[in-house]
């Protein structure tokens, strides 16, 4: 049943790569939403299956593949990997969905899009160490094409950026993986906690620091975030909802699977000074975003302190945290792609991002009143607001963390106040006010302040409408999730203490 | 036992969702999607989902008097140790409370669609006012925490779409802003305490948390903080010092929504402190600090509103300068006194603010220098004006007098103090009052004011019913049986209550008037006038401070970020990029060379590896 969630998108994209003779562009975009589509219906036929009372794997498949170095094709989903994937399957429709105009190469464009929705599924499903590394790798050509290819004018910068940060982080998870199988002996990567508890604690310390920083680059945590403000920048729409939505959850989801699953007695260990990481992590993003004048580097930055709450989340360990981490996770890709897709609409009417020149775009008849209200809804569930996704996610990071980490929490709670500074400066700046779009210079010259913009058909806004529904929806019903979620976070949440327990009831070395 | 409970109490739940179904209902036509007739129809959609909730709300009223005080619960999200449940507490005092507020609620749409006439969005004004009103029918009936804050927070956000109503306009702009973000920061603050306490006392549930408190083991430090931060969320909700830059600005907004904002939105901050108040003796200094804020308010906000010449202004200020007496009222452990002066300052301000609104809509003025006669020319206003005045003054028996009576009385033994700040802020609201009175519907007309019609039906009506309802506020107050009759306080009090009105009306028509464009000649009265008419520079202090402190912080941290993590970056790739450069032309072609290099490597390499494993 979950090989099919792989077996989709690769075989498509195989398909679309070798199928012969012309396709049409409009055709190649059909067959690949149609493909997206399917993967979507399809996860769905897995949340249908998924026993939420359960916390383990379920719906387990396993082959061994290469035996030897003890690479075994193990699938499996959990409760932390279920909603996940769900955000997968649904962020890449939408972002195949508001893939238009494409200037050059459709085909590999789409293969590469259904190219990275596999990988990442692979990624989230797998259970077995080389598998997800294998796959965590494979998603990172495909997007380093994604950007360099259609990417904008500095794009080759951004890229190269971006591949060489991951590339860095791939080798250190790579290494911290086959540390813990040359340390322990044993040519077994399945996800174990208990192997590491063999090891001496300088030995955790060294493996979980690497497993730390490679994932430290993905999620992306200060000061390791430098690749993501100039990715976005330079992406376009449907990779940023990419990369936003799905793609930095690999790196979080690698924090609670592998760093806090692997090593649970190091991280005990660990867990003030990464409750310390995740509050400056949280007030630096936010703290820049502030300064920002691009609307996407903004919007960039406001990631980079919305990702610091799951390290917090998961350095409290709790199982409330826990259940906040995986609501964050989902929320944040469910908002950021909907704020990505509304800049998208935003630049693609005005051709520019530029806070300073754009003014007043609510304007009823010649500007974006759709969008702007949307965009309204979208700041306001990233600032936490109730009602929508994002105030359930921090509640229950907060109140899952005050507890263990009292001053690291409230510092990030002020992280969550300034997010509502920079957004309502975005909203203010750019939405309010008398409609012109004035580029710097001279104002009076090259002021245009008759602006007509061109309207918004509903085809463009329907992605977006989509998400602002899911963001509501959750922010109203989070029981649905917490219901999928609670076992699996909650036994997680217990791990250290189960390690500590076997290890003084002598079951362990 | 629910069985048996009349179906209006099982069905109360309701309630907000009428005002959210009204602004769901307002969507079609708020959005464009339908654009024949107009956008009427989603007015009156709103309005009959109001009248729905205001009849409800008066079933249910009577159910709770034959019955007793109900308790409504459904469980909301529920993991580990963490319950969130969505409580209802139908009590009579939350239910009259939300009387107020959907009785206040009805008559301001009607208002609006008079005031609205030509609005082109009057679709979303309508949509907005009906997301308002959920949200504090929500906050008044709740009977937990989490789900106060999360209507407060939803609020917010409202005050802020309403304020922003008119975004085209620079001033609105900064207005909304602000409005947004100082009441944001007491949202945030009271976040702090309702994660705290969610994470130590257990339950949201106020009696919960009412018993963990009466033996409560927090540590000093700790049970202080959450006080503060209780406070914090009421004190933006009601704009008192040092966080009531916003309702000022907020004047910017539509009027109807003034409206609603000065009487009803303030109450339910009011009601959702006294809701917490029992809460609050694990912290002394959150009660110190509400009685300081609360005096500041009173008598800052009441002289603060005599230097205005903004009509609306004039108003606002001495709202915040009434919620400051609530404050007090309620840091000294008097609910009731509390909800009395709430309710007589609701229905009172919120008949001035019409009477305010309709001034604005006939003159298109809402500067009082360039108002003027328009007593005999807007009878109806004028009378409500005057009923408005009357009611929010401690002079004839209306509202205010027997809150003010009452308060006085029992504080005159045991805090002196504060029963001077109560006559002295009524003092200086009557002159405030009376000094607009005589500006605007006294004196000769003005060019702005010489024809000025009477406001049509729309407006008139509302306008009409909320002074009967003020003059009527004595006979209301009779029928609620705590409220003690004529006789309960001193022969003194009375007079001194009196002597203070009468000295503030006194003063009023003695005071010069301002000429337009004026300022008074001497330089100390000038001095004091531009601090008041500047509301003590408060802004300037925010910008000074916070303000120049987030925006410094931002620039340090952007600067960082570019020259330091990003140039590190960038210097290793220039690095690694220029050694392979040179070593691009390093490469010679010559053969030895390179068996030169690699006889060397091997050397190297080998000698090392011995050096590591002997």
């Amino acid at each position: 049943m979950l090989s099919a969630l792989l077996l989709i998108p690769f075989a498509g994209a195989l398909g679309l790569l070798c199928w012969p003779g012309d396709l049409a562009t409009e055709r190649i975009r059909r067959a690949a939403l149609a493909l997206l589509g399917l993967q979507l219906l399809w996860s769905l036929r897995v949340l249908l299956a998924f026993d939420p009372s359960e916390a383990g794997m379920q719906l387990q498949e396993s082959f061994a593949w290469v035996d030897s170095i003890g690479l075994d094709y193990r699938l499996g989903v959990d409760g932390l990997a279920m909603p996940l994937v769900l955000v997968n399957t649904a962020l890449t429709l939408v972002s195949g969905i508001c893939t238009r105009d494409l200037s050059q190469r459709p085909r590999l464009y789409f293969a590469l899009l259904l190219g990275i929705s596999g990988a990442v599924n692979g990624a989230f499903l797998s259970e077995n160490l080389l598998l997800f590394f294998l796959f965590y790798e494979l998603e990172l050509i495909p997007l380093w094409l994604l950007i360099s290819i259609w990417g904008g004018a500095n794009r080759g910068y951004a890229a190269t950026k971006f591949l060489i940060f991951t590339a860095v982080s791939g080798v250190l998870i790579l290494g911290a993986f086959l540390g813990l199988s040359l340390f322990t002996g044993q040519a077994d990567f399945s996800i174990t906690p208990v192997t590491s508890a063999q090891l001496g604690m300088g030995t955790q310390l060294v493996l979980l620091g690497a497993l730390l920083i490679g994932f430290a680059i993905k999620i992306p945590l200060v000061p390791f975030h430098t690749w993501l403000p100039d990715a976005h920048t330079e992406a376009s729409t449907p990779v940023s909802v990419l990369l936003a939505g799905v793609l930095l959850k690999l790196g979080t989801y690698g924090l609670l699977r592998f760093c806090l699953g692997l090593f649970p007695e190091a991280w005990a260990l660990l867990s003030p000074w990464l409750a310390g990481w995740a509050a400056v992590s949280v007030l630096y993003g936010s703290l820049a975003a502030i300064a920002q004048r691009d609307m996407k580097r903004m919007v960039a930055y406001s990631s980079v302190g919305h990702m610091g709450y799951i390290l917090l989340a998961a350095a409290a360990a709790t199982p409330v945290s826990m259940l906040g981490a995986v609501f964050q996770m989902v929320s944040h890709g469910l908002i950021s792609a909907l704020l990505f897709l509304l800049v998208g609409v935003v630049y693609r009417k005005t051709r520019t991002r530029d806070l300073e020149v754009l003014r007043g775009l609510l304007n009823p008849e010649r500007g974006l009143p759709f969008t702007g209200t949307l965009m309204i809804l979208g700041v306001m569930a990233s600032a936490g607001m109730p009602g929508m996704a994002g105030f359930i996610s921090e509640f229950l990071v907060f109140r899952g963390s005050l507890a263990a980490f009292p001053l690291a929490t409230l510092l990030c709670m002020v992280g969550s106040g300034l997010t509502a500074v920079y957004f309502l400066l975005l909203v203010n700046r750019a939405f309010f006010g008398r409609l012109a779009v004035t580029p710097p210079g001279d104002p009076v010259a090259d002021a245009r302040l008759e602006v007509r913009l061109p309207g918004v058909a509903l085809r463009e806004t329907l992605p977006a409408m989509a998400l602002a529904t899911g963001v509501i929806a959750l922010g109203l019903v989070p029981l649905g999730l917490g219901r999928v979620s609670e076992q699996t976070t909650t036994a997680m949440a217990q791990l250290p203490a189960v390690v500590a327990g076997l290890q003084a009831g002598g079951l362990l070395p | 036992m629910a069985d048996t409970l009349p179906l209006s109490i099982q069905l109360s739940w309701l309630i907000p969702l009428y005002g959210f179904a009204g602004m769901v209902l307002s969507v079609p036509w708020a959005a464009g999607w339908v654009k024949r007739n107009g956008p009427r129809p989603a007015a009156y959609l709103n309005l009959l989902v109001t009248l729905l909730s205001v009849i409800h709300g008066t079933v249910v009223l009577r159910a709770v008097l034959a019955l007793g005080p109900q308790h409504l619960d459904i469980g909301w999200f529920a993991a580990a140790d963490l319950d969130l449940r969505i409580g209802f507490d139908l009590s009579l005092t939350n239910l009259a409370a939300l009387e107020l507020v959907t009785v206040m609620s009805l008559v301001g749409q009607v208002f609006a669609l008079g005031y609205l006439d030509k609005e082109w969005s009057l679709a979303r004004f309508y949509g907005l006012v009906g997301f308002f009103e959920g949200a504090m029918a929500g906050v008044v009936l709740s009977s937990n925490l989490f789900m106060s804050y999360f209507l407060l927070e939803m609020l917010t956000l409202s005050t802020y779409l309403l304020v922003g109503f008119w975004y085209a306009q620079p001033l609105v702009v900064t207005a909304a802003r602000d409005a947004f973000l100082t009441k944001r920061v007491g949202d945030v603050l009271l976040l702090m305490s309702v994660v705290a306490l969610s994470a130590w006392a257990g339950s949201l549930e106020f009696n919960d948390l009412y018993a963990w408190s009466a033996n409560n083991s927090l540590p000093g430090l700790g049970a202080t903080l959450i006080g503060l931060g209780l406070i914090a969320g009421p004190m933006g909700k009601c704009a008192q010092f040092p966080m009531h830059l916003w309702l000022d600005e907020a004047m910017e907004g539509p009027n109807p929504a003034s409206i609603l904002r000065n009487s009803v939105v303030v109450t339910c901050g009011a009601v959702v402190l006294l809701k917490v108040m029992p809460l609050l003796r694990i912290s002394p200094v959150a009660i110190d600090v509400l009685l300081v804020v609360g005096t500041i308010s009173a008598v800052g906000g009441a002289l603060v509103s005599i230097a205005q010449v903004d009509l609306k202004r004039a108003c606002s200020y001495s709202t915040t300068s009434y919620l400051g007496l609530v404050f007090v009222a309620i840091a000294l452990q008097q609910p009731f006194i509390a909800l009395l002066l709430l309710f007589s300052h609701a229905v009172a301000k919120a008949v001035l603010f019409m009477s305010v609104g309709s001034i604005i809509a006939t003159t298109n003025c809402q500067d009082l220098t360039e108002l003027g006669g328009l007593a005999p020319r807007m009878p109806a206003t004028t009378t409500a004006f005057l009923a408005g005045a009357a009611g929010l003054t401690g002079l004839l028996p209306l509202g205010c007098f027997w809150s003010f009576g009452l308060m006085v009385e029992g504080l005159t033994p045991r805090a002196p103090f504060f029963a001077a700040v109560v006559l002295l802020t009524n003092g200086l609201s009557a002159l405030n009052l009376t000094r607009v009175y005589r500006q605007v519907f006294l004196g000769s007309a003005h060019p702005k004011t010489r024809r000025a019609p009477e406001v049509n039906w729309l407006m008139a009506l509302p306008m009409v019913s909320v002074s009967v309802l003020v003059l009527l506020t004595p006979l209301v107050m009779a029928r609620i049986d705590r409220v003690p009759g004529i006789g309960a306080f001193s022969a003194t009090t009375t007079l001194m209550l009196l002597a203070s009105g009468a000295a503030g009306v006194l003063a009023g028509s003695l005071l010069p008037l301002a000429a337009f464009g004026s300022r008074s000649l001497p330089q100390p009265v000038r001095t004091l006038q531009d601090l008041l008419a500047f509301d003590f520079y408060t802004d300037r202090i925010y910008r000074a401070t916070i303000v120049a402190f987030v925006a410094g912080m931002a620039r340090i941290t952007d600067g960082f970020d570019q020259l330091v993590v990003n140039g590190l970056v960038n210097r290793i790739a220039d690095v690694s990029m220029g050694s392979a450069q040179s070593l691009k032309l390093g490469v010679s072609g010559r053969l030895q060379t390179y068996v030169f290099t690699m006889a060397v490597a091997i050397v190297l390499l080998v000698g090392s590896l011995a050096w590591l494993g002997g």
